[in-house]
Order: structure tokens, then C-alpha cells, then sequence
């Protein structure tokens, strides 16, 4: 067994902690605080960010990308989301789809995609799937109920696909230039069977952003409603085979049974946060006084420091060792269970950071009060029934 | 004998305030463009038709021009409110309470002939109390089952000035302070060891309220900074002995069951949101309270809002009826300090579990959920916090007794 990190790994986590540090960080409280959520939004850190190679980690070496391993693309969300959580999704959430371009795509696509995609430092990617009454259902569909799970429609012309309906909950809808969209291109049978993947470009006719959600947390991270309206999608932008949208496990390598990278993403991603809670929570203990003493003397802040330590370790060694087990090509269950460990750890190690600063007189730290926003995007995410079941059943098949 | 059967007219209340709620306030309080906007600004309109209810006046004594009911009824309206609008439930509950407290309590003939019925005339006329003051240490914490080493006097001081009271001093996190029409204010006074009240009407020159930022508020109802410069009061308006005022602590008696009432009617709109909800939301091809996963969750939630309830029921029962505990009727503990301990964590996992049943709605800021979990999150932290209140109750268990009682549990 050995722990060790290359060279080559602990520049990335160098790099990235310092970009989370100086650049990050002191735009982190403030993106927070604005009120409209189009407005959180920052190019700039962006645009910075895009220059270090934070976009572009999962896209291989002979395409312009880093091509990172999973153990670096661990290490550089979790440093990110040390500075701010949101701002390391909006990195990260194109690593998911920029992989799936270059593991599932035709060398045309990648070409028309892939290639300026690479080049554009404000060129983010998102993918829609959830639908006003197709959330749980697209996750864990039930078994051939061809009414459940999403129902944007498209229907062939000719060359062309013909899409309508609408998408909502989007990540990045209102910044991306392209997504991948799952449609019903066969209404009659299951999700599973009757669903494909477009490549949709921003600015494709037919197709526009709708309203942008105002989320209580992850505030930076854009979200929105997706409105089509016979948008006309080239059958070249087809990704893999009509009615087998789910090609992304298989093709992309994924050993997890599930989706490795969203799973990952999630687990490591909050990790980044608990390790700032305890940053936060243990220079408070050592500075903060009570009685004349700092807080650290207490025996209940000991326990509390403790268990947040305790819980945030565990989750450090949990996130790095799903992630050296894809990098060895191992088949492992074990990327859903992180994530939901992740959800109840984010959770527990926030809570107490703010109970260790408490809220006396209506006063709260807002750095600690709003990782506990942010913690609480979780529930839904990484640690809600669905995905807890879908993580069983991967085990029990 | 304890009986858990309410009288007519302890159910005709709540039926009044629960229709009262789901009529007037719910569909006030929680638009979507208010909650969007996180508008918490007191819905005045509403606090004055609850006045004209009586609401205001609830706990004060009927001899007094109160509806005089017993702290269990009070608790019962405040949960019932709760559901609807903490910060409603709030402003209520403690103008409520010190009305019975200083009209009923504290104040001589002469002070409530001066005081009661400009009260009674407005409904506008809110009661606050000002006490904390900033940066004050308020935890028990590291003295713990220690003596205190020395008690901080009050920094906000009154000094006599012929036949008046000349009051300076800062007050922190005051309720009710920003539409408050008459303060109770803790001051020193030269020469005595322990605190003494002053009433002081809002009006009274050199005294400023200042509200804190609005957005993303920490507290529930009202709450201020107090300045007092050089503020005159006629020496009669001194409440009780000098050095003696035991306001404080009479007020937590009451106040503390009816906190904990607040944050159980927190937890029952979540509660209720998420039956609703889960009864309409299909998934997997059927309702997601077919579902065994959401099911349970329900239950789970129902469990911890019956067994708070329990609490706080005894809580307030004890405190109208003092002969039960000396009887050994009921445990001697600290009933309330613990029912309020026990609401705030355990509501606040119940309203957790209930918004999970919403996904992503559950964060957006349109959408009531998220609004519970803060309100819940505000409970888990008021005060000195859950972990300092299980130290106090330490202390009860172990019989220890504090020379001073500033730090006891109610």
C-alpha cells in the first residue's frame, strides 16, 4: 500500500490550493451575497481558472487537454472547493462532460466540439436530463413503465432532430456554449430504451434558457430552466447510437457500475469544504474566548473538533481510494457509497463548525453559516434515497 | 391530576389561530417573491388584526383587560402561529408574556395606572426587553460546575438625578426593541450588587433603536441594538426593590416552554409541507408516500414533533402548576430548559428529513422549505446554543448549586 502522491499529482494540489487561497477564497463571501442569481456568476475567475488548466483536467494531452488522472482530478476539486465549493463545481461539471466527448464521441464531433471547446476559455459544458416531473425517475426508472422518467421529445426530419419540451435544474444552462440533452426519441418503451443524447449547442434555433433558479446555497453555481421549441438539432450531433443515451458507463471506462465521475466529483468536492469547516472551526477554538479562556480548553469543543477531524478523514481516505481504484482500472462499487458518505459527512462537519462558532445575540460568521448552505445541496445530490438505493443495487446485482 | 384533554376553549383557540394561519398569514408569509427576496419585515397589517384577537394580550390577566390564559395555552397559539410565521409567533409571544409578567407581576398600582392602558389602547404598542449587552459573555461554558469567579455587572448604568433616573448604556439584540412602545431596560445602579429595571416608554429622548442587517436574518420576530444617552425617567418608574430585579429570569420561566412551542410549529409547516407534497408527487409509478423510503420518513418526522410536543406540554403544565414539582408530581429538573434543548435538535433533523422529500426544491429560495430549515437552524442556535443548555441541565441533575443564579436552567 503506499499513500504517496507523485510529483506530478502534488503540483496539481499546489496549484490549485494556491489558486483557491489567492484568487477564490476573497471572491468567495461576495459572488455569495448577491441577491439575483444570474449576478453570482464571475467570467473573470473563470477565465483565470481556465489558463491554469482547471477546465480543460479531463480532456487527454493529444486534444489540448491536462489529461489528469482520478486521484489528480480528486485532489484539484477538493482544493477548489476549499476556496469555494460552487466555483469548483462550475470547474469540474465540464471535466464530466469534456470526458464524455472524448471517450464516446465520433473524431468528427470531436473536431466541432472537443477542439473549441479546448480553446475557449468561457466555453462551459452542462448536460440536461431532469425535467419538472422526471427527477427520480430518470436516476432509478422504474422498470418498464414507459410513461416514467423524461419526456422531451425528438423526433426525426430528414438530417435533422426536432426537439420539444423542457429541462429544468440545469448546472451551467445559463453559461454553457454546449450541452448533452437526453430526449425521448422512442415514447413507447423504457427510459433506457427509447432515450438519446444531442449535442446542443447554445445557440442552436429553438432552443433558449428560461428561467435561472435562485438556489439557498452553491449560490456561484449557474442553474436553470432549458426551453425547446421545435429546436433543430443536425442527426450528426447524435452522441453514440439512436435510443441508447446511456453510453457513457460503458464507453468512457467507467468500472463503477454507475457514474464514477459524477460520484467522485460529489464526494471529493465536499471534502474541500469539510477541510475548510475545520480550518474555520479550529482557528476559532484557538482564538475565540469563553470565561477567559479559548475555547479550546473546553473539553465539548475537543469533541466537537474531534469529530469533525474524525468524519473529514475518513472521507479523505474514502474519496482518494475510489479514486486510485479507477486509475488501476479496478471494477469497485464503491464510488456511490462515497458519495453518500460524503452527503452525511458535509453535513455533520459543517453543523458542528457552526455550533463551535455559534449564532449568540443573532450574530453568525457568514463563511460558517454559508458552508452549511452550501452542505445542505447535498440532500438532494449525493444523499437522497434514490441514490442511496441505486448504490445498493449495484451491490446486491 | 395531569390530563392531556384541552378544554373547549383551549381547542377553540387553536382552531381560531389555525384558521387564522392558513386564511391570512401562510398565504402572506410565503409568497414566492417575499421568501425569493428573503423579505423578513414584520407583517404589520397581520400583528395588528392578531392584537385585535386579543393575542397580544393573551397571557395577561383578564382583571387586567387580558384573555389571561395559562402558559399552556400560550404555547399552544405560539406553535399554532409558528406554522405560519415565527417571526409573527415571536413579537407575540414576548409582548404576551411581558405584559403578564410586568402588568400582572411587577409593576405597583401606580405604575400600571400609568402604563396599562396606553398598552391596552394600541395595538401597536409592543413590550421589549433590554438586557443583553454586546460582547457580553452569556455562556456557561468553562464555569461549569465552577463557582464564577466574578459576574460582570451590567455596563449600561442609571444614576439618580433628584426624582429621576438618568440611564446610559448599549443594549444588544433587544426583542421587540424596533416596535417596541415601552422597555423594560436592566440597569446598575451605584452601590448595589445586582440589577434593577427601569421602565422606559420609546419615546423617552436620547433613546435609538438601531435594527440589524435584514438580510439572512439570525433571530426570530423583532430584535435591536437599544442606545440610551443620557435618558430620563421619573425615579417612579423604577420596577421593583433596587438591586433586586428578578425580571430576567421570571420571563425565562414563561418565555422558555413558548420558545420551544415556536420551534415545534417550525417543524410541523415542514412536517405538513412534505405530507402534502409527498401525496401529490408521482415517482416510480406511484405516489412517493407509496414509497417505503418516503413513508418512513414521515413517520420518523410525526415521532419527533409527537414526543417535542410531549415535552413542552409537561414544560408548560409545570410552570402553571409550580405545586406539581414541589409535590414530586413531577421531576424537579429543569423541564423547560430541556424541552427547549430537545426542540431544537430534534426539529431541526425533523425538518431536514421533511424537506428531503422535495429534491431540488428544497434549496430554492421560492420555495418555503429552505425558509424551515433556516428557521430551524436559528432555534438550533439561539441563545447560548443546545451544548451549553446540556450543561446547565448537568448541573440540575448533580444538584449543584451556583452561588449566583444568572446561570441556572428554568
Amino acid at each position: 500500500m503506499d499513500f504517496s502522491l507523485s510529483n506530478e499529482q502534488r503540483h496539481w494540489q499546489m496549484t490549485a490550493r494556491k489558486f483557491a487561497d489567492e484568487e477564490i477564497r476573497p471572491i468567495s463571501l461576495e459572488r455569495d451575497a448577491i441577491a439575483e442569481p444570474r449576478e453570482t456568476f464571475d467570467w473573470d475567475i473563470i477565465k483565470k481558472g481556465s489558463k491554469l488548466g482547471f477546465r480543460t483536467m479531463a480532456v487527454p494531452k493529444e486534444w489540448g487537454g491536462q489529461g489528469t488522472d482520478f486521484v489528480t482530478q480528486a485532489l484539484v476539486m477538493t482544493e477548489l472547493a476549499r476556496g469555494d465549493s460552487a466555483i469548483s463545481k462550475t470547474f469540474s461539471q465540464n471535466w464530466k462532460w469534456s470526458h464524455l466527448i472524448s471517450a464516446t464521441c465520433t473524431e468528427e464531433q470531436k473536431e466541432r466540439f472537443l477542439r473549441p471547446f479546448v480553446e475557449d476559455d468561457t466555453f462551459l459544458l452542462g448536460k440536461g436530463i431532469s425535467e419538472p416531473s422526471a427527477g427520480s425517475d430518470n436516476r432509478l426508472p422504474p422498470a418498464d413503465d414507459p410513461k416514467a422518467g423524461l419526456k422531451l421529445r425528438a423526433e426525426r426530419q430528414g438530417d435533422e432532430w426536432i426537439l420539444n419540451g423542457e429541462k429544468c435544474f440545469i448546472a451551467n444552462a445559463p453559461v454553457g456554449k454546449l450541452f448533452f440533452i437526453d430526449a425521448r426519441t422512442n415514447p413507447n418503451v423504457s427510459l433506457r430504451e427509447g432515450t438519446t443524447m444531442f449535442l446542443v449547442p447554445s445557440d442552436t434555433p429553438g432552443f433558449r434558457i428560461g428561467k435561472v433558479f435562485n438556489k439557498n446555497g452553491w449560490r456561484f453555481y449557474q442553474n436553470g430552466e432549458m426551453i425547446f421549441e421545435n429546436a433543430r438539432v443536425p442527426h450528426a450531433n447524435v452522441v453514440g447510437q439512436v435510443n441508447a443515451s446511456d453510453v457513457k458507463s460503458k464507453l468512457a471506462g467507467d468500472r463503477s457500475g454507475g457514474d464514477l465521475f459524477g460520484d467522485l466529483e460529489l464526494a471529493a468536492n465536499a471534502l474541500g469544504v469539510c477541510l475548510e469547516a475545520c480550518d474555520q472551526a479550529m482557528r476559532h477554538a484557538r482564538t475565540a474566548k469563553q470565561g477567559g479562556k479559548i475555547l479550546f480548553e473546553q473539553q465539548l469543543v475537543q469533541l466537537k473538533l474531534n469529530k469533525m477531524h474524525m468524519l473529514t478523514e475518513a472521507l479523505r481516505s474514502f474519496v482518494m481510494r475510489v479514486a486510485w481504484e479507477h486509475d488501476q482500472k479496478l471494477n469497485s462499487n464503491c464510488a456511490g457509497l462515497a458519495m453518500n458518505f460524503s452527503s452525511d459527512v458535509i453535513h455533520e462537519v459543517t453543523e458542528l463548525n457552526l455550533e463551535i462558532h455559534g449564532a449568540f445575540g443573532g450574530v453568525v460568521n457568514k463563511a460558517v453559516e454559508k458552508l452549511v448552505r452550501d452542505a445542505l445541496i447535498w440532500t438532494h445530490l449525493a444523499g437522497d434515497n434514490v441514490q442511496r438505493m441505486k448504490a445498493a443495487r449495484r451491490l446486491g446485482r | 391530576m395531569y390530563s392531556l384533554e384541552l378544554s373547549p376553549e383551549q381547542i377553540e383557540i387553536r382552531d381560531t389561530i389555525r384558521d387564522l394561519v392558513a386564511r391570512e398569514i401562510k398565504p402572506f408569509t410565503l409568497q414566492s417573491a417575499r421568501l425569493e427576496a428573503g423579505d423578513r419585515r414584520l407583517p404589520m397589517h397581520l400583528l395588528d388584526q392578531a392584537s385585535q384577537m386579543g393575542l397580544r394580550a393573551l397571557a395577561l390577566s383578564e382583571a387586567g383587560g387580558g384573555a389571561g390564559v395559562d402558559n399552556l395555552t400560550c404555547c399552544i397559539v405560539t406553535e399554532e402561529l409558528a406554522t405560519g410565521d415565527p417571526d409573527i409567533a415571536a413579537v407575540l409571544s414576548h409582548t404576551a408574556t411581558l405584559a403578564h409578567v410586568l402588568f400582572d407581576r411587577l409593576m405597583s398600582a401606580e405604575q400600571r395606572s400609568r402604563f396599562l392602558p396606553a398598552f391596552l389602547a394600541d395595538d401597536r404598542c409592543h413590550l421589549a426587553l433590554a438586557d443583553l449587552e454586546p460582547d457580553s459573555d452569556q455562556a456557561l461554558g468553562v464555569n461549569y460546575h465552577r463557582p464564577e469567579t466574578s459576574h460582570p455587572a451590567l455596563r449600561t448604568t442609571a444614576a439618580r438625578d433628584g426624582d429621576s433616573w438618568i440611564i446610559n448604556g448599549v443594549k444588544t439584540c433587544a426583542p421587540n426593541a424596533p416596535i417596541g412602545g415601552l422597555f423594560a431596560v436592566q440597569v446598575q445602579t451605584p452601590g448595589t450588587r445586582g440589577p434593577s429595571t427601569l421602565l422606559v416608554p420609546a419615546k423617552s429622548k436620547g433613546l435609538t433603536v438601531k435594527e440589524p442587517d435584514q438580510a439572512r436574518r439570525w433571530y426570530h420576530g423583532a430584535c435591536g441594538d437599544v442606545s440610551f444617552d443620557n435618558v430620563r425617567v421619573p425615579a417612579a418608574n423604577l420596577l421593583g426593590p433596587e438591586g433586586e430585579s428578578t425580571l430576567s429570569s421570571t420571563v425565562a420561566s414563561h418565555a422558555t416552554p413558548q420558545l420551544a412551542a415556536l420551534n415545534l410549529g417550525i417543524g410541523r409547516a415542514a412536517c405538513e409541507a412534505a405530507l402534502d407534497y409527498a401525496q401529490l408527487r408521482v415517482q416510480g409509478g406511484r405516489r412517493i408516500v407509496e414509497h417505503q423510503a418516503i413513508g418512513t420518513k414521515l413517520a420518523e418526522v410525526a415521532i419527533k414533533l409527537e414526543v417535542t410536543r410531549a415535552m413542552i406540554w409537561q414544560a408548560a403544565w409545570a410552570s402553571d402548576h409550580p405545586e406539581a414539582q414541589a409535590s414530586r408530581s413531577l421531576s424537579d429538573l429543569p423541564l423547560a430548559t430541556m424541552a427547549q434543548a430537545f426542540a431544537a435538535e430534534t426539529i431541526y433533523a425533523a425538518t431536514k428529513q421533511a424537506v428531503e422529500c422535495f429534491g431540488a426544491m428544497s434549496v430554492m429560495r421560492d420555495m418555503p422549505l429552505q425558509k424551515h430549515v433556516h428557521d430551524a437552524l436559528i432555534c438550533l442556535h439561539a441563545g447560548t446554543g443546545t451544548s451549553d443548555a446540556k450543561l446547565r441541565i448537568a448541573e440540575a441533575l448533580a444538584s449543584y448549586r451556583r452561588p449566583s443564579t444568572m446561570l441556572a436552567a428554568e
